[in-house]
């Protein structure tokens, strides 16, 4: 096997899946390139990994109750545990699927409609909200976007939930054409001001993850915007915006930055004719099968929650099961990269970002809490020579160490703790080659 | 994890180096140059605090005389009661009591209606705009990495605290450290050894991989020579009052920035440039409670620092930077907040700075621009101000083409 479909095929099973579990590098490598593709780019009907994830019990726990009062005490205990119950399941589920492109394509929508619980505060919203994107994560575009403009934890976090006709706010508005249909300039400061008029007139309940509608608080005027005008109600702002060529080419970028380069902005001809149609799956595969997988140039940071989920499946480690697992959240907080919780309506960054002192040292932390928790006999059964070497690679899906490395890794061949050690902080694993 | 002796931990460098020992153990001698050969006192040392959000300069610094700001803002318009006023025309917040005693000792400057050429009323792109400097066209480095880059290399040379680097503090060849924090750990001994020579670059590394391992050399530098220090209390403020205002029980993780920031300092770090930040600022909806919290932790929160330089005997060389990406409308919205706007008022703070006055117009809230203020300064005249009478470099070499500015500092 060429190098170079090493490379390519680490690329794939890292960005459009969240890396091997163990066997599973060395069976794409061995079906080869063309093989691999097919396989990591197509869905399975059902995946037998994620039967072993249940959802989480999440219930509706109603207002705030008054700051120390007696209630306070049990209110805030209930949110806090339905806040964790919430972020370890979805780690459960990255790190338990068979197959990683749904959930992997989730976690890429979620840092797209980036909506913080920070500000949203109750699990239940978060929820709803995360399984809409689940459910929509490889099928049509302008559904999810239809679905999201008024999804209840997208309209608090947006304060699209207490808009009125007359003086509507335009956050809403111009963050779904900034951010999340059409990109930065394919607007005016006008469309901005029509468009917040159309989305009046809708409500949340916010701990419940609902969202209604009603028309007397709506603006129902005659609105012009982008070469268009006529009455809209927010479903139809969605369904206009999401038919403009400018989405087509926007939401491709959008992918395109995320699973190939965040830096390469050119992307190649004809792949954003693949979302023609605003599907999504055929775009992804679009990008998972371009030249640009195998550009050299084209390598990305793993992000905090991309790393951990990585080694927890090359390491056969359920987050949930880890010991007093909510240090999973805070470890992952002191990365920087918080599920449910992205700093601000733009998402997390990408790259450089995660590569600094702070995030190294928590990496180091967080790796020591897994590594003391994983049975290492495959490994251990190794004779104590770059056999393990070998190994490693193929576990955790890196496509060759660097001379550097096999350096380190010689002086510890007889300590499978401190290999993994090595191994998951080098920076051919923290970067994605 | 403990700390490790600095004889120990040079041996543990020595031992595993080996080829490259010489360019590495270097590294580790500019980094312990903190320690050894302090930053001296009189260099000049610039805190830039980055309020994230848009922070509403109509509520920060108030044109409380003129009828048309109330009218403009029916039920969060800051109201007489809450205002402290600065002279016949301008107030501050009622928040930011620590700011009126800092422009009563003239260490304060305020600049007016700052912004940029075609205001853009996107977080991002206009926050990409202030941290680049760069208005017209994107560009990846941020204008203290860009200093950075007429720096020789040293880790500790700018500083950003948090888990993220800040797009600042990235140059085209160099860029700023991060600091968590909680500070940094040494690490044992084994994983010390092995980390030292993972963070060893390779020659098959392409440009994020040699950034992977930069991290991690810069990490074992960096927390030799940060943890001690990180373990002394914060020093005292001094001279200047530390009076509270506005801050009920909110987030107080810039006065817990600022005071790793005045440790550091105290301890000689030769750090000259260090990042803070604040978020919240991006107040759509109720507004007024929000926004006065916000600015009574920057006010305290800076005010405190101010006084610990004091303390700290570097009152003189310190300058704080406090800016937002925009203002924001001047109409109120209907959901008593205030949407995204353009130009606002930036800080300067220190005791070298020409304080105690107001510098750029004050834009007009009867000419707006699309219901916008009108930007009266470019942001760009106060940095060459900081490059050139603070950090020592012409404008020029880090904002191309750039050679006017402020005059903001008494010694210009």
């Amino acid at each position: 096997m060429a190098n170079a479909d090493r490379v390519e095929i680490a690329r794939l099973i890292h960005r459009f899946g969240f890396g091997p579990k163990p066997g599973e590098y060395a069976q794409l490598v061995g079906a080869g390139l063309k093989a691999a593709r097919q396989q990591v780019l197509t869905p399975p009907s059902t995946d037998t990994g994620l039967l072993k994830v249940a959802n989480p019990t999440l219930t509706d726990l109603g207002p705030f109750p008054p700051q120390k009062s007696a209630a306070a005490n049990t209110f805030e205990a209930a949110r806090s545990q339905q806040i964790l119950a919430l972020q370890l399941w979805w780690l459960d589920r990255m790190a338990l699927a068979d197959h990683g492109l749904n959930e992997r394509l989730t976690w890429f929508w979620h840092g797209h409609w980036a909506t913080a619980i920070g500000k949203v505060e109750y699990a239940l919203p978060m929820y709803i909200q995360n399984q809409l994107l689940r459910s929509t994560a490889l099928l049509n575009f302008r559904d999810q976007a239809r679905a999201m403009i008024t999804d209840s934890a997208l309209l608090y976090w947006l304060d699209g939930d207490s808009n009125v006709a007359g003086s509507p706010n335009e956050n809403l508005a111009r963050e779904f054409m900034e951010l999340f249909t059409l990109g930065v300039g394919a607007y005016s400061e006008s469309d901005v001001q029509q468009i917040a008029r159309a989305l009046t007139g809708y409500n949340t309940v916010r701990s419940a993850g609902t969202s209604s509608f009603n028309i007397k608080r709506h603006d129902n005027s005659l609105l012009t915007f982008l070469g268009t005008s006529g009455k809209f109600d927010a479903p139809a702002i969605s369904d206009y915006l999401t038919t403009l060529p400018t989405n087509q080419d926007f939401i491709t970028r959008r992918l395109w930055c995320r699973f190939i380069s965040s830096t390469d902005s050119i992307i190649e001809s004809g792949i954003s004719s693949a979302f023609a149609t605003r599907d999504i799956l055929p775009l992804a595969q679009a990008i998972g099968t371009s030249a640009a997988m195998s550009n050299p140039l084209h390598s990305q940071s793993k992000s905090p929650v991309e790393w951990f989920i990585s080694v927890c499946r090359a390491l056969g480690v359920t987050p949930s099961a880890l010991q007093h697992n909510a240090n999973v959240i805070h470890f992952l907080s002191t990365m920087g990269q918080v599920p449910f919780d992205p700093p601000n309506v733009g998402g997390w960054p990408t790259d450089e970002a995660w590569l600094n002192i702070s995030s190294m040292q928590a990496r180091l932390a967080f790796s020591k809490y897994i590594i003391s928790q994983v049975k290492l006999d495959s490994l251990a059964n190794l004779p104590k020579t770059d056999v393990r070497i070998q190994y490693l690679g193929d576990l955790l899906g890196v496509a060759s160490w660097s001379t550097r490395t096999k350096s380190v890794f010689r002086t510890a061949l007889g300590d499978p703790a401190q290999l993994i050690l090595i191994a998951i902080n080098a920076p051919e694993y923290v970067v994605n080659a | 994890m403990d700390t490790i002796s600095r004889r120990r931990f040079l041996q543990l460098v020595g031992a595993g180096a080996a080829g490259a020992a010489a360019t590495r153990l270097s590294v580790a001698d500019i980094v312990f140059a903190g320690q050894t050969r302090p930053l001296p006192t009189g260099t000049p040392i610039l805190v830039v605090v980055t309020l994230y959000g848009g922070n509403d300069g109509l509520n920060t610094v108030i044109p409380y005389a003129d009828p048309i700001y109330k009218q403009s803002r029916p039920g969060i318009f800051v109201d007489d009661s809450h205002l402290i006023p600065l002279d016949a025309e301008l107030a501050l917040n009622g928040a930011m009591t620590g700011f009126k005693s800092l422009w009563d000792n003239q260490n304060l400057a305020i600049i007016r209606g700052v912004g940029y050429p075609d205001p853009v009323l996107s977080h991002f792109s206009s926050m990409a705009i202030w941290q680049s400097a760069f208005p017209t066209s994107l560009t990846n480095s941020g204008w203290i990495g860009r200093w950075l880059d007429t720096q020789k290399h040293d880790p500790m040379n700018a500083i950003g605290l948090g888990s993220v680097l800040p797009p600042l503090l990235a140059g085209v060849h160099s860029v700023g450290s991060v600091l968590p924090l909680g500070g940094l750990v040494v690490p044992d001994r084994a994983s010390a050894f092995a980390l030292h020579r993972l963070g060893l670059p390779d020659s098959s590394d392409g440009p994020l991989q040699a950034a992977a391992a930069a991290s991690i050399s810069d990490f074992l530098n960096l927390g030799k020579n940060v943890t001690p220090i990180l373990k002394k209390p914060a020093p005292t403020p001094d001279i200047l009052p530390t009076q509270g205002g506005g801050s009920f029980g909110s987030d107080s993780s810039l006065t817990q920035q600022l005071d790793v920031v005045a440790k550091l300092i105290a301890a000689n770090a030769p750090t000259k440039v260090w990042a803070v930040s604040l978020g919240g600022f991006d107040t759509h909806a109720d507004e007024v409670k929000a926004q006065s919290s916000l600015l009574g932790t920057v006010s305290q929160a800076v005010t405190r620092f101010i006084g610990q330089m004091h303390g700290s005997n570097r009152q003189n060389d310190v300058v704080v930077l406090v800016y937002s990406e925009f203002g924001r409308r001047v109409k109120a919205n209907g959901t008593q907040g205030t949407d995204h706007g353009t130009a606002g008022p930036v800080f300067v703070i220190g005791n070298g700075v020409d304080g105690g006055k107001f510098y750029g117009d004050e834009p007009s809230l009867s000419k707006l621009v699309d219901g916008n203020l009108a930007v009266t300064t470019d942001f760009r005249d106060i940095y060459a101000a900081m490059l050139e009478d603070v950090l020592k470099v012409q404008a020029g070499q880090v904002i191309p083409g750039w050679s006017s500015k402020l005059p903001l500092m008494l010694k210009g």
